[in-house]
């Protein structure tokens, strides 16, 4: 079913959590609200859970105004960060929960429960307590229980955090396949780009309350809508040169090379993410510069440069090999630039990029 | 040498000297607390004669153990009614200050409360009012309350509403254990008079009535801390999964914290098993209950001591019961599993 927030505002006391959020997901969707902690994506997901009550706006769940309606008549599913499993009930008790608060008849209830355990591999564990279950087996308790009464919008907050490293990543194909199965409109919220990018339809970057961006994965890695996303999204980060714009020519500290965006402005951030950089013969470069430090990441090698007093990453092959000091040249596309005002942290857009978008 | 004697030889033990102290004072206390139940037992089992000729501590050797006193009071006397009454007065007001008490403590934990302090000021005013209206000035009561009544409402439709200060969750708390700083001698009477107006003197209603308003605070003090201690996360997911607040309170809150509601109810039900103050102004022979039973063997020929030991015998039995059948669900760590991994 489709979600639409519109305008809403929410506050404690004196501080502003969320300010004019207009979200509106489509039916069956995967939305991920991705921010850095405090920025308003849990206060949101909250508030269409109907845990917590909005300052201003309206919250629509298909047609229905469901704004002022209490979290159990939303027919919304949340799944915790912390699991949320009732101890004192076995695996089955807990999926078949929602349903006995429905009063779906037993035999109804039986086959449902047996269903959803089915679909996270929980058949043998039916009998057993929560706390009898690894940290992976009680996250797919919780989603199970989630999606055992069919509802019309997953809730998820940060599902998968307190998973380690090697889980959470299977957990997050799991997650993905699931949702396309059951075609259930998601809203979920997480910190972690990763997860961001690999399980969303669409992303909204969220920063202070302000939602930045709304954008398929793809569409906010390549097309950034301001400094805070290109900086947010990517690991290693964007690399980001202060400098001043003037006759097509991006001039910082000690280098200066052309861009396709015409006229004069200062305080100029261009951004350029490591993967688009190249390390060169100093002579061949469009930015020379010395070799800082060498990492190498297994499948790759990032070489930290250093230009006059800015630093920029490169992600070079996994063969390359520099001396420390070792003189070099940086090049790039230009499509591979992206300009942004310093102080708004707008994008200046670049006629040459739209052209090779085009 | 000393120093083996003063420092442990682990970090998980005492050392040795420190243990010999610590069962030293344990094996005092262990006395102090034994004996006295020692000597009800072996009394309960003595005639007037061995109680009087010296103190005899030993049956079959200092004395012969006589069925005598048990006799007189459980077969000749009726012991049975204050026994039942004491069973169904203790068992019915604990019940009901634990289900009371944990639904107003978990009320106060997980709900905002906002008395505003003119609305309180104007309720205390008006019932003082109707008080002197109808005790001084003869006005019908009915009449009284109702006037009241409709001021106060006209107060909270007009003026309460738009002042500052009001009362909080912990106000509320402080008031609640307020009711127990006074001490009951103080409020016995008033009670006194009350159940008479009602003609419930000397029956269980008016005894279990008291007795669950005196324990509530208590029960709330105490499982206030349980409820608060369970993860907001639990009770969020229930209500989103589609339980009511008292559905959650229920299914949820309520088995989470068995635990300590036993301990809880262990506690209320022996203060409620040996009221003597108030079952002595409320009760006299229909309600009678076994504390006041047991001090009714002072007599006017002197104390019956093998009597009372027989009766405290019996008091005793049925709370060591309870207690030692409880204590298996005094379990600790219900909530591991709930949350995080």
């Amino acid at each position: 079913m489709r979600v639409t927030l519109s305008q809403i505002h929410k506050s404690f006391g004196a501080v502003q959590v969320v300010k004019g959020l207009d979200l509106t997901i489509q039916d069956g969707e995967f939305l991920v609200l991705l921010g850095p902690s405090g920025c308003g994506k849990t206060t949101a997901l909250r508030m269409v859970a109907g845990l917590e009550s909005v300052t201003s706006g309206r919250i629509l769940i298909g047609e229905r105004d469901v704004t002022n309606v209490l979290p159990k008549y939303r027919d919304v599913a949340m799944v915790f960060q912390s699991y949320a499993l009732y101890p004192h009930m076995t695996v089955a008790e807990n999926i078949a929960y929602p349903l006995k608060l429905r009063k779906v008849p037993p035999a109804e209830r039986d086959a449902a429960v047996r269903g959803a355990a089915a679909k996270v591999h929980l058949e043998e564990f039916l009998d057993r307590y929560p706390r009898q279950l690894s940290g992976g087996q009680r996250q797919r308790v919780a989603l199970a229980r989630a999606m055992v009464r069919r509802p019309s919008v997953f809730l998820m907050d940060e599902p998968l955090s307190n998973l380690d490293a090697k889980l959470r990543g299977h957990m997050r194909s799991e997650l993905k396949r699931l949702q396309a199965e059951l075609g259930v409109t998601t809203i979920y919220v997480t910190h972690d780009q990763v997860e961001a990018m690999t399980l969303a339809h669409r992303v909204a970057i969220m920063n202070k309350g302000v939602v930045q961006q709304i954008a398929t994965p793809r569409e906010i890695y390549e097309d950034p809508a301001n400094l805070f996303v290109a900086g947010f999204i990517g690991s290693p980060p964007m690399n980001f040169l202060q400098g001043s714009l003037s006759g097509g020519t991006f001039a910082f500290g000690e280098g200066r090379f052309a861009v396709g965006v015409e006229g004069d402005r200062r305080n100029v951030t261009a951004g350029i993410r490591p993967e688009d950089c190249t390390v060169t013969s100093p002579s061949n470069g469009r930015i020379s510069a010395r070799v800082y430090s060498i990492e190498l990441m297994g499948d790759h090698t990032l070489v930290t440069c250093q230009i006059g007093q800015e630093y920029l990453t490169v992600k070079a092959d996994k063969l390359a090999q520099y001396a420390m000091d070792e003189p070099i040249g940086i090049t790039f596309k230009d499509a591979a630039v992206f300009l942004f005002d310093s102080e708004s942290g707008e994008r200046i857009r670049s006629r040459a990029r739209v052209d090779a978008m085009a | 040498m000393m120093r083996r004697l003063f420092e442990p030889a682990t970090v998980e033990e005492q050392a040795p000297a420190g243990k010999v102290v610590t069962y030293a004072l344990l094996a005092l206390w262990s006395l102090v607390v034994l004996v006295p139940l020692y000597w009800v037992l072996i009394t309960s089992f003595k005639g007037p004669g061995e109680v009087d000729n010296g103190p005899f501590y030993i049956p079959f050797v200092d004395f012969t153990p006589s069925l005598e006193a048990w006799d007189f009071m459980l077969l000749q006397n009726y012991t049975l009614g204050p026994y039942l009454n004491s069973v169904v007065v203790a068992l019915a007001s604990t019940l009901l200050a634990v289900l009371i008490g944990s639904l107003a403590a978990y009320a106060l934990v997980r709900i905002r409360f906002q008395a505003k302090l003119a609305g309180v000021a104007v309720f205390l005013i008006l019932l003082v009012a109707v008080i002197i209206a109808v005790a001084t000035f003869g006005v019908q009561w009915e009449v009284a309350v109702a006037v009241a009544g409709a001021l106060f409402l006209i107060s909270l439709l007009t003026f309460v509403g738009r002042t500052r200060l009001a009362l909080g969750n912990s106000d509320v708390e402080f008031w609640i254990i307020s009711n127990r700083i006074m001490p009951p001698i103080v409020a016995v009477l008033p009670i006194y008079v009350m159940f008479q107006q009602l003609r419930l003197l000397d029956t269980q209603v008016a005894l279990i009535a008291t007795y669950t308003a005196v324990n509530l605070p208590i029960v709330v003090w105490l499982t206030r801390d349980f409820f608060a201690g369970i993860p907001l996360d639990l009770e969020e997911s229930a209500e989103i999964d589609g339980a009511s607040k008292f559905r959650v309170f229920f299914t949820i809150a309520l088995p989470l914290v068995r635990s300590g509601l036993v301990a809880t109810f262990l506690l209320v039900l022996i203060l409620a098993w040996n009221e003597y103050l108030l079952a002595l102004f409320l009760s006299n022979a229909k309600a009678q209950t076994m504390p006041v039973l047991v001090s009714a063997q002072n007599t006017t020929r002197g104390p019956q001591w093998w009597n009372m030991s027989v009766l405290i015998v019996v008091m005793i039995a049925p709370v060591v019961v309870i207690a030692s059948v409880l204590q298996k669900h005094i379990a600790r760590g219900l909530l591991v599993g709930a949350v995080k991994g």
